[in-house]
Parts: C-alpha cells; structure tokens; sequence
C-alpha cells in the first residue's frame, strides 16, 4: 500500500475549514443535518485524493462515494438514507479490508 | 397560466451551476427587484453584499458547508443594525427576520424570471463570513442568495418530506369550538 502521499497543505486547510465550520453551523441546525456534513466533507476529501489514489482505492471512491449527492437529496426517507450510509459503511469496511494486511498486500 | 403564478410555482433552489457569467444588469435589476420588497414599518434594514470575485466567492464557499453551488455571483443579505437602532427596535423583533424572507424570496423570482438559476444559503459560519468580507462590525450576514446559470448535469432538488398541497397547509376560517 502506498502511505507516503498527503493531501497539499491547501487542500488540507479547506477540509478544516469544512469540518470546523460544520461543527459550529450544527449546534443551530437539526440533528439529522450532521450526517449530510459529514458526507459533504468525505465528497470533498474523495475528490481530493481521486486523482492520486491507487486503482483500488479509486474503485471504491467512483463506486461508493458518488451515489452522495442523490442520497442528500432523499433525506426525508429516513429508512431509504439509513439504508444508503449502510451500503457505504460496508463498502467502505471492504475497502479497509482491501487495504490491509487481512486481504490486500499481504 | 398567470406568467407571475407560473414564475413562482416553477421556481426550484438550484445547486449545481456552470461557469456562464451573469451580466451586470442582471444582478442589479434584481438587487432593484429585492428593494420593492415588503418591509416592516418600511425601515429597509437590509443591506446588499454583492460578491463577483472569484477567489472571495472560493474562500466563502469553504465556510459554509451548505453552499453546494458554485455560483458566479453571490448576493448577501445583511441587516444592518445602524438602522434597527435607529428606529429604536429591539434586536429580536420577528420583522427583521421576515425581512431578510421576503426579500430573499424577491430575489429567488427576480433570478427565475430572467432565466437564472438561484439558491438561499443559510448554513454557514456567520463568524467566518465576516472576517473574509471585512464585513462592517454593524452588519450581520444573514443569507446568502446564489446566482448564475443550471449546470447541464444538475439533479433535482431535495424531496419533500411528505406530498404536500396548498391545502394542507391552509384552514379556512374560524376552528371549532373544542369540548
Ligand atoms: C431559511 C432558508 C434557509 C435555507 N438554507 C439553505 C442552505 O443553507 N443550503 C441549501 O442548499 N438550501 C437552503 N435552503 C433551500 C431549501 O432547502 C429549499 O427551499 C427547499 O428544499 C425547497 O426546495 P425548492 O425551493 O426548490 O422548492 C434554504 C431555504 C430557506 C427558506
């Protein structure tokens, strides 16, 4: 696995900002809108890194993290939202895998 | 249809836009629009903060977390508190808030009817809005209305909570008397 590269300091900073900025809009916004910032953030960081991630990585970033936006916009089915972030945690569960030494490089 | 009913049923917030710049006498005639909205005891509190260039909108953009467009001109409302002084209101009078609607729903018609795509943007730190316009310490950012054109690629909007009619949302006259 490839661990020497990092996001450019901008790059990294505009995540802060989002993150930090999310924290402080949440304490007057309803609970249900935390998850959609911390989406927004993993859309930010994904396309970040698409362009330099590895095939595998990049696989599950195309895959995965491109169905967020469609799911934003159908929050009020709260079922159908829980049921979207499932999907993404499994996937991305199996892409920790992929990347471990349980199933990937070993 | 009426061509202002059908402006106002067909307007919908739009969060995908393209690069295509929006002329000047676009954004002043609805600049123009927002000021022939209603306002309590006609005191204009509001304030208009236009922003075109293209690094502060980047900057902004990064604080405020509900701002999914990337919109070639961003309007925000401001109330300025000078004016609320002034005339003597207190700080949580209700029409100041329903100030910054009406005029922020002008605004969205105004953008429709000349064939822009439009978006209200509320979530966002007010904190780090100020620092990054310099904002005078007598004006609060209060919505940010985005301009500019539908990207080919947008998706629809966020679904509604529930199927909802103009009838659910209205009773006419008195209510019964309860037992
Ligand atoms: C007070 C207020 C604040 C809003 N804030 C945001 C916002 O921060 N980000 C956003 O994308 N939409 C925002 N909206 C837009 C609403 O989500 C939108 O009007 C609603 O989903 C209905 O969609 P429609 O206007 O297209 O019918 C806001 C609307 C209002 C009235």
């Amino acid at each position: 696995m490839q661990s020497n590269w990092v996001l450019k300091e901008d790059e990294a900073i505009e995540l802060l900002a989002l993150l930090i900025t999310s924290a402080r809009i949440q304490m007057d916004e309803p609970a249900h809108y935390g998850p959609l910032r911390l989406l927004t953030a993993a859309e930010r960081l994904s396309s970040l890194i698409e362009a330099r991630s590895s095939q595998k990585a990049r696989e599950f970033l195309e895959g995965n993290i491109e169905r967020i936006p469609a799911m934003h916009m159908r929050m009020s089915d709260v079922d159908a939202y829980t049921e979207g972030l499932d999907a993404l945690c499994r996937a991305v569960a199996a892409c920790l895998l992929r990347h471990s030494s349980l199933e990937g490089e070993a | 249809m009426n061509e202002a009913l059908r402006n106002i049923k067909t307007r919908r917030v739009v969060r995908e836009m393209s690069d295509q710049a929006v002329e000047r006498e676009q954004i002043e005639a609805i600049l123009e629009a927002a000021r022939w909205a209603p306002s309590g005891g006609n005191l204009r509190p509001n304030r208009y903060v236009v922003i075109e260039d293209a690094e502060t909108r980047r900057l902004l953009r990064l604080v405020a977390p509900g701002m999914f467009q990337r919109a070639p001109v961003l309007i925000l409302i401001c109330t300025n508190w000078q004016v609320v002084a002034q005339h003597h209101l207190p700080a949580h009078d209700r029409a100041l808030l329903i100030d910054i609607g009406t005029a922020a729903q002008t605004m969205l018609l105004a953008a429709h009817a000349l064939g822009l795509a439009s978006g209200p943007v509320t979530s966002y730190s007010k904190e780090a809005v100020r620092i990054i316009l310099n904002l005078p310490a007598h004006y609060s950012p209060e919505m940010f209305i985005c301009i500019g054109h539908k990207a080919e690629t947008a998706r629809p909007g966020m679904r509604a909570w529930q199927p909802i009619t103009w009838r659910d949302l209205t009773h006419w006259e008195r209510f019964p008397e309860r037992e």
